[in-house]
């Protein structure tokens, strides 16, 4: 897993650099009173130190050739991207819009879309879906979930 | 002893509460369906059913979320068996000849000893804890600062030693979780640290929206590539009793595996999964025919999942007593338990006896619930197989959504689980193990504070990690699993990432 690892290995390497920093900021007290910095300005030198031995270990290995195939194939990183932006968007948009409708949206994009099923199909098991949620969270479990501004429906 | 029997009785008046009757019921009924569906494993459920848990009293909670760890432990088998499919991490052995005898048309016998094995395994589990818990809660009762430290130490070790892939990114990716569980206040100093200013980081971050990321939204993500292809076996699962002869070679497997479980379960960072890889390893190695293993030995079934039960039973003595998880599932136990407001660690048997008690009585209820369950309604679990895939992972992303949401009623949690979902997803593409970030996140804390008081009580002093003999031996394994891959480079048990 050669460039895998240098990447990955140089990712790791900076982001435990950045934290070793940041607790150096914090303080590292002394020895008879390690301060909030101390240990994680040892974990992340040691967690450096092993990226290192990664990155190192990455130009030693003569990886067969098969390893030059793509971690993902092109389509399903698409799939896989579109699917993450739906999440987010769940996410950073169910308590404007409430938790029916963006449950009812998300469904219905996933099944509609990403699975390309049938219109209807999709609609309905989604609708069915929404209900069932709602019954099984909102009323079941009492969950509290949002319900952006269709609050005023009061369920 | 009379003290035992005492603890027990009052167990079980606890554990019979209608109440908690019905969430044992309810959570090894979720623990075996969780087992059956490829793809969404213990882990993964108890941190998505922890926020139905809030309105719920913590004993009935802690009795429901630990019916779904042992329950997942019966379920999985069904699908290695019928499917060739392991359910879930600790039943991939199960494949290896539970999927041959089906396919020789001995589904029932292998399905039989699967779940009368899982049953003597488990049940023995439960006796032994109720032996073992109060003994090692009142040695624990002598541990100081250094002695955690130098326990949890060994935890991570362990679970880096035997995690899939490199040690080394093992390694780093348990420092990775420390790092993470550092964010938020330190209650030492009194300070905030690493949060950056953002206002959603000052309480931490949670494990349970990291562990439904890492293993559940990462698990959705990376099936989306390939379609799991599901031939069920087409042949009537007739005759669910294995014959004398099955019982005769597989007697001693199944006493093998449940005392190897046992003991693998209870050391931190050990589990169900190298258990079962462990028992199978053993069977074959003293088996008369060796050359049968992976052709249909009832052995091969028999073995490993007596040893995933037992180690799951096993599993839960160092959180009950201890108050350390033995493993990533324990360690959402933890979460959930503390979330619960409970304090797990040698006084939880003193001031929740009822917990301590009850949980322990309940399993006893709880395997005997799922023998029950896993042999007659074995055709019910190959129709759930059969909801298509395109149907179940938007299920699957909707609790998880659900879920995160309601553990503080905020989104944040949500995003944190979807950031981590991405990460494990990319982790599980670059080949790195999730599971030690899970572990060292929830023992991160205690760690921490662990050195630091150690080190206060000594006045700097390092010498006192060897001073003192508990945590000079815990030190010691500690190093000799860190050596012993270099000097043997040998090749690691290949334990799945998820537990």
């Amino acid at each position: 897993m050669g460039k895998a690892d240098k990447i990955s290995g140089f990712f790791w390497l900076l982001f435990s650099l950045f934290v070793s920093y940041e607790s150096y900021r914090l303080g590292l007290g002394s020895v008879h009173q390690p301060g909030p910095g101390f240990f994680f300005f040892w974990t992340g030198i040691a967690v450096a130190m092993l990226s290192v031995v990664v990155i190192l270990r990455s130009f030693g290995t003569q990886a067969p050739e098969k390893e030059k195939e793509a971690p993902t194939g092109k389509r399903t990183a698409t799939k896989v991207i579109f699917v993450l932006v739906a999440l987010f968007l769940y996410a950073l948009t169910m308590e404007w819009l409430g938790f029916l409708i963006v449950t009812l949206l998300l469904f219905i994009f996933l099944l509609g879309v990403i699975e390309k099923k049938k219109w209807w199909f999709a609609i309905l098991v989604s609708l069915a879906v929404t209900v069932l949620a709602y019954l099984l969270f909102e009323v079941g479990l009492q969950s509290q979930l949002p319900k952006g501004f269709l609050d005023f429906l009061r369920f | 002893m009379i003290d035992i029997l005492h603890n027990v009785v009052y167990g079980f008046g606890v554990a019979l509460q209608p109440i908690n009757l019905m969430y044992c019921f309810f959570g090894v009924l979720i623990g075996t369906l969780v087992g059956v569906l490829p793809g969404l494993g213990p882990a993964a459920a108890i941190a998505l059913l922890l926020p139905t848990t809030f309105k719920v009293a913590p004993v009935s909670a802690t009795i429901m979320l630990a019916g779904i760890y042992y329950g997942a432990m019966y379920g999985g088998s069904t699908t290695s068996i019928l499917v060739n499919i392991p359910g879930e991490a600790a039943s991939v052995v199960t494949c290896l000849d539970g999927y041959k005898m089906a396919r020789k048309g001995r589904a029932g016998p292998a399905l039989g000893i699967a779940a009368f094995g899982s049953f003597i395994a488990g049940t023995f589990a439960v006796i032994a804890l109720t032996f073992v818990g109060p003994f090692l809660s009142n040695v624990a009762l002598a541990f100081g600062p250094p002695e955690y430290f130098a326990l949890m130490i060994v935890g991570i070790t362990v679970l880096t030693y035997l995690s899939s892939g490199s040690m080394i990114k093992a390694l780093m990716m348990a420092g990775v979780g420390l790092i993470l569980s550092g964010v938020g206040m330190d209650t030492i100093a009194g300070k905030y640290r690493f949060t950056f200013n953002i206002q959603s980081l000052l309480d931490g971050v949670g494990v349970v929206p990291v562990a439904m990321g890492l293993f559940g939204i990462s698990e959705v993500l990376l099936n989306l590539e390939t379609e799991i292809r599901r031939d069920i076996l087409a042949t009537k699962v007739k005759n669910l009793f294995p014959s004398l002869k099955d019982w005769a070679l597989s007697a001693w497997a199944i006493v093998r595996g449940s005392i190897l479980g046992f003991f693998l379960g209870i050391i931190p960072g050990g589990g169900a999964v190298v258990a079962s890889f462990a028992s199978y390893a053993i069977e074959k190695k003293v088996s008369k025919h060796p050359e049968e293993f992976g052709e249909g030995a009832i052995q091969g079934v028999a073995g490993p999942e007596a040893a995933n039960n037992s180690a799951a039973g096993g599993s839960f003595i160092p959180l009950l007593t201890l108050g350390i998880p033995a493993n990533p599932v324990m360690a959402i136990l933890l979460g959930a338990l503390m979330i619960h407001g409970l304090q797990p660690g040698p006084l939880l048997m003193q001031n929740a006896p009822d917990l301590f008690w009850g949980v322990i009585i309940s399993m006893y209820i709880g395997n005997a619930m799922l023998l029950v369950l896993n042999l007659p309604l074995i055709p019910l679990w190959v129709k759930v197989l059969k909801v298509p895939y395109f149907l179940l992972y938007p299920l699957i992303l909707l609790f998880c959504l659900i879920g995160s949401y309601s553990l503080d009623n905020s989104v944040a949690d949500v995003i944190i689980m979807l950031i981590f979902g991405i990460l494990g997803f990319l982790m599980k593409k670059f080949r790195y193990d999730g599971a030690p970030i899970i572990l060292a996140l929830v023992l991160g804390q205690k760690l921490e504070t662990s050195l630091r008081r150690s080190l206060i009580m000594s006045h700097g002093d390092f010498s006192i990690f060897i001073s003192r003999p508990i945590s000079l031996a815990f030190l010691i394994i500690a190093v000799l699993l860190l050596i012993i891959p270099i000097i043997t480079q040998r090749k690691k048990l290949s334990a799945l990432p998820e537990e």
